[in-house]
Parts: C-alpha cells; structure tokens; sequence
C-alpha cells in the first residue's frame, strides 16, 4: 500500500510539473497584464502542433521539433502580443477576458480549418519506460520533471536578477510609476506575454509524446486546469503557482486511484475552494495586491 | 350574409372528410407490381455519412435482386426517409412513408434513439419495420412477445456485443478477473451493466471499475491501480481517441502486453495499433461486419462496393445491404407481399448471411453471430463468428 501511494505521489509530481509549466506563463501574464489569459491553452495545443507538423511533414527528430514548436508558437505570440495584449495593458478586466476568449476562438477554429478536426497520432518522443525505485516511469515523465525544475528555477533568476525580470516585478507592483520612471510598460508587457505563451507551448510539446492525441480542441482542457492553479497559487505569483500545481497534480493522481477516476475532474476546483477559505489571496500572498 | 353551420352538418361533415382519408390509404391502395420499401436513415445532418452508406448499401441491394429478376416478379422499388439523426424528423419521415409513399415494409433508423420512436408509429400502421444497425436493446425488449410485434432487428444489440465478448474471454482465454475502464456515457456504462448482468454465468468478478471522461489524458493512476489488483483483462467500451493514449500508458506502468484490452473501443485499427504495438497485442473486440471477413459472399460484396463507388464499405454498408436481402427472401417465402404473411415468413426464416445463418427469436431479434477480433503480432485476426444467449427481462 504504502509503495502504491509512492508511486501515486509520483504521478502527481509528473502531473503537477506539466500544470506548473503551463500555469507559471498564465500567473506572469496576469501579474504584468492584470488579465487571465483564457487563450492560454491554445498555444498549448499550437507548440504540440507545430512539433507534430515537424516531425510527420518534415520527419524531424522529436528534440528540433521540441524547438519549433516552441518557436512557431512564440511567433504567432508576437502578432497576438502586438495587435490584442499591449492594447488591454491599463485596460477594465473585462476587455482582458473578453480579448483573450476571442484570440481562444479564432485559434482553435484556425487550426481546425487548416488541419482537420480529426485526432492527429503524435509519433515523436522518449516512451520506453525506466524502472527506478521499483516503478516504472516513461523517460518522457523524467524529462517533464527536470525540464520544469529547469524551468522554475530559471525563471526565479530571471524574475530576481534580470534587468527584464526587475522590470516585470516593477511592472506587476505599479504600472503608473514605471511609466513615470521612464520603463516602456509595452514592451515588458509583450515580452512577458511571448515567455507566457512559449512555456505553454513548450509544455505542450513535453507531454504530447505521452497523451498521444493532438487535436484542436486539446486547449481547452488545460485552460481549466490552470486556473485554479494561478489563483491558489497567489495571482502573479511564481512560487506560489509551483507548490500550487504539485498538490492540484498529487490530488487529482490519488483521488484518480482511491476514489475513482471520474471524480478527478472535481479536484481543482475543490481544493481552490478549501485553500481559499483558508488563505483568500492565495498560498504565498501575504495580502491583496489591488 | 351570414353562413348558418349547424352541430349536425359539422359532424356530417368532419365524417365525410374521415371517410375520405380512411378509404384513400386503407382500402384504395395502388397496386403497381412492385414492392416499395422504405428507408429511414440520417440523411443529413452530423451523421450523415451513415445515413449516405446506409442508402449506398440498400440501393445496392436492391440493384442485384432486380437485375436477377425481383422479388417474384416484383421490382424492389427503394424510397428514402431523412431522420436527421433526430426522432422528431425520424418520426415524421416514417409518417410520410406509410402514408404518402405507401411503402409495404420499412428499414431504419441508423440511431437507436430514433428507431426507439418510429416503432410506435410502423406498429400502429401495421407495417413492418426491420431495422439493421441500432444497438440499444431496448428495442428488442420491447418488440415481439415484448410488446412491437411489428418490429424486427436484424443488427446485435449492445449486450450481445457484451456477453459474447466475455464469453470468448472466459471460456477461450480463462479470464476471471477484470478491471473496468469505461467511457462515462450512456454507452461505456451500459455495456458495463450488461457484462455484469452474465459475470456470474461465467463465475467471473471485477475488481476495480473506472469511468473516464471523453477527452481524459492522463490513466497512469488508474492503470497503476489496475496493475496492482491483479486483474486479467481490462474491460474498455469507449472513444477510439482514447485507446492510444491508454496503450501508450499501459506501456509506461508495464502492463502492456500482460493485460490486455477486451471490449469495443476501435482496437483493431492501424493507428492505434502503431501507437502502442505491445499495449494492443491480445486486445479482443467483437464487431457487426468488417470488410476484410473473410466469406465468399462477403468479400464479393466488398469488391462489389469499392467497384461501383470507388470507397470501401463501411458497416452500415454492409448491414443495410444484407437486410434488404434478408427481406426479399422472406418475400420470397411467404410468396406474397401481403404484410402478415412476410411477417410470418420473417419469423421463421433461416438466412445464410455473410456472417453466418440468421434466424428470429420471440423478440423478433436476430440471432446472428458477431465476429470476434484478436490483435496478434500487431495485426488484428479474426477468431471466427459467435452467438451468444441473450437472457431478457422479464
């Protein structure tokens, strides 16, 4: 027993670091745009696709297609980033929500036009399962794992020594006296919207080799996990979204095995409501920010 | 001027207009040398293509059977219904066959939601309906000693799909110990339902029962739980978008290969095989009709499919294809198109289909073989055809 829940806290952790991977872009888009990215799951589904494209037009190997898709979808973040997001910076909520559930719209249906809506096989990856500590585990789950600490430690540098992450810390704290000290409020804004969206994509493109399936609509189910991961985790907050994703990914692993795998779904938003009663701003947020 | 309409030259009136309508379509029926029959099937709408091979195969049917002379000198005369998919408009399309159209003998739906409410209507008229690809044994429940003695199906319903598929696991593979791992719909849990309904005919349990929802990702935690239970098999009714994501999984927790997927759950095609080769292999799935069966009158039937609409069949293809066979045989029979007397004949009949011999049970349900599929060294071969006894309620 105790070795099963050891492995199920295993499957949480791959879980939880591919939550984290995608939710820590959503919580820095929100921290410098003030505005929940809905769209975020689409560039989820565009870095698998544009790795899926690469490997079975092209017969790429599976770690260049980890690159373009990642790349494919940062371009396509630069023009989102330049003609929807720089445009809601300042801006009420509700033009943030409204922007971002229409780019959601218009990038499923795109892909969907241009690449049917039949489920694609995704053939790359690493899928030959390692035995380690008595279980068995996919390279590819390895990967995810070191792949997000890489991540998340990366990003807490960046966040705290850069001159770009300073300027996000800035940015998230107070946009009017940045733009009096003379900070291009703008630019830190694109640029944190094309890290956003290039960690999604990069996510995508991790777990595609294990979930197998690619198709239009994959988005929209990550949308919804992330959130009650970003706002658990403290909105912004970069910490607080890691420890966030590992217990939603270790929750929704064990209820899955010891209560059943139909009630898994109900896990995220349950745990939202028990950590929020008990710390409203979230895990890590000593009060509310605004 | 005022027109004076009195209670009596109401009710003299509204009788003349009754009168009418009874002697137009009960007593002055056109005898034009042919049979009609009529076919209700989605013709448009999401569902569509089944509809479009439904036709395809009936009218394909009907070709042969009067290029060879008809059915005792009658041509088989093919009118189509669209039911959309939906029972308001399979409702109205079986309406306008009877009435209008004045078909002698109906086949359709395609949809069991559909079929279920036209059944109500052809019993009332008197005419026979056959249907060829609904599988919600409520039908057959309800048909027959049942209730519908107008309503005949010659398709395997959900259950027999299900007992017969644990049938060959248990008494061809030993099983005894399944987890379940479902779709959460109507269909992955009533096929579960139904396999638990003959566990004890094979002195079989399940250990561990799951229920995914469509568009689920991640089994690892349910398949680790599956793997330490010590189930045999693993009992899957679902969306064929799901199977590689669980093959490819069950490599992962290292199952693949030792517990194999029994049920109905696309396991038999190419790409999913290719997703997980070890994870398929021993997968067992039972199915109405596939083209590649291996019978001389199956096979001909393909080849004469392909030739004539550059597409391979599907089952719909098939299966409407065989019916109107199935009835023109009866016909024959009974020597006659009066409806009772076709009816009677269809009772009674022993029909040598491509699968196997068809013949009727009391609930008017063919009892016809499925074809069971195994995947062995990551191709899928087929163990033969099977009947299973189906226990209805009482």
């Amino acid at each position: 027993m105790f070795y099963t829940i050891i492995e199920q806290v295993v499957n949480g952790i791959v879980s939880g670091s591919v939550y984290a991977i995608v939710a820590v872009g959503m919580t820095m888009i929100f921290g410098v745009l003030r505005a929940i990215n809905f769209a975020h799951g689409e560039y989820y589904m565009l870095g698998t696709f544009g790795a899926w494209f690469a490997i079975d037009y092209f017969d790429l190997p599976y770690p260049v297609a980890i690159v373009i898709g990642v790349v494919a979808t940062a371009v396509i973040a630069v023009v989102v980033g330049n003609f929807v997001m720089q445009r809601i910076v300042g801006a009420p909520a509700e033009a943030g929500v409204l922007a971002t559930l229409g780019v959601a719209l218009i990038l499923q249906n795109t892909v969907i036009l241009v690449f049917g809506g039949s489920y694609k096989f995704f053939s790359g990856g690493y899928i030959e399962p390692v035995t380690l500590f008595g279980f068995t585990l996919a390279e590819q789950r390895i990967l995810i794992i070191i792949v997000g600490l890489i991540v998340f430690i990366g990003l807490e540098l960046m966040v705290t020594y850069s001159r770009m992450g300073k300027a996000m810390r800035a940015v998230s704290q107070n946009i009017e006296c940045c733009a009096v000290v003379g900070i291009d409020v703008r630019h830190v804004a694109l640029w944190t919207f094309i890290l956003g969206a290039g960690l999604a994509a990069l996510s995508g493109v991790l777990t595609a080799p294990v979930n197998v399936s690619v198709y239009g609509g994959m988005g929209e189910l990550i949308t919804f996990k992330t959130l009650p991961i970003i706002i658990m985790g403290g909105l912004g907050n970069v910490r607080g979204t890691f420890v966030a994703a590992m217990i939603l990914g270790i929750a929704e692993s064990l209820v899955a095995t010891y209560v059943g795998l139909q009630f898994r779904d109900t896990v995220g938003f349950a745990t939202l409501m028990l950590v929020l009663m008990w710390r409203p701003h979230g895990l890590f947020s000593a009060q509310a920010r605004f | 001027m005022t027109i004076e309409l009195s209670r009596r030259g109401f009710c003299i009136g509204t009788a003349l207009i009754g009168l009418q309508t009874v002697s137009s379509s009960a007593f002055a029926r056109s005898e034009d040398g042919t049979v009609k029959l009529g076919l209700v099937a989605p013709m448009s709408g999401p569902n569509a293509r089944y509809g479009s091979f439904s036709l395809r195969g009936a009218q394909m049917a009907a070709k042969e059977i009067n290029g060879a002379g008809g059915v005792g000198g009658r041509k088989i005369n093919i009118m189509a219904g669209d039911s959309q998919g939906t029972p308001v408009e399979g409702v109205s399309a079986t309406r306008r066959l009877i009435d209008q159209d004045q078909v002698d003998f109906i086949i359709g739906d395609v949809s069991s939601s559909v079929t279920l409410a036209m059944q109500p209507v052809a019993e009332d008229a008197g005419v026979l309906l056959l249907n060829a690809a609904s599988s919600n044994p409520k039908i057959t429940y309800k048909a027959g000693v049942g209730g519908f003695k107008w309503t005949y199906r010659n398709y395997p319903t959900d259950e027999n799909r299900a007992l017969i598929v644990l049938q060959y696991a248990a008494e061809k593979k030993g099983f005894t110990k399944y987890a379940v791992l479902s779709v959460d719909t109507d269909y992955g849990r009533a096929a579960i339902e139904f396999t638990k309904k003959y566990l004890p005919r094979f002195k079989s349990q399940i250990l561990t029962e799951d229920y995914y929802k469509e568009g689920e990702v991640d089994f690892r935690s349910v398949l680790s739980k599956i793997r330490d239970s010590g189930a045999q098999a693993i009992i899957m009714y679902g969306n064929a978008d799901s199977t590689p994501i669980v093959g490819r999984q069950m490599m992962e927790v290292g199952i693949a290969g030792k517990i194999p997927l029994i049920g109905n759950a696309e396991f038999n095609t190419a790409s999913t095989i290719k997703a997980a080769p070890k994870a398929l292999e021993g997968a067992i799935e039972a199915a109405a009709w596939l083209p590649a069966y291996d019978s001389e009158k199956s096979k001909a039937f393909v080849e004469k499919f392909t030739t004539e609409f550059r597409e391979a069949p599907n089952n719909h293809a098939y299966v409407h294809w065989e019916t109107v066979h199935l009835l023109a045989k009866a016909i024959e029979q009974a020597q006659s198109i009066d409806r009772e007397k076709v009816r009677t004949a269809l009772s009674k009949i022993h029909y040598a289909s491509a699968v196997g011999d068809v013949t009727f049970d009391d609930h008017n349900q063919a009892r016809l073989p499925m074809i069971l599929l195994e995947i062995e060294n990551g191709k899928p071969a087929i163990k033969g055809a099977y009947s299973a006894e189906i226990d209805y309620p009482k």
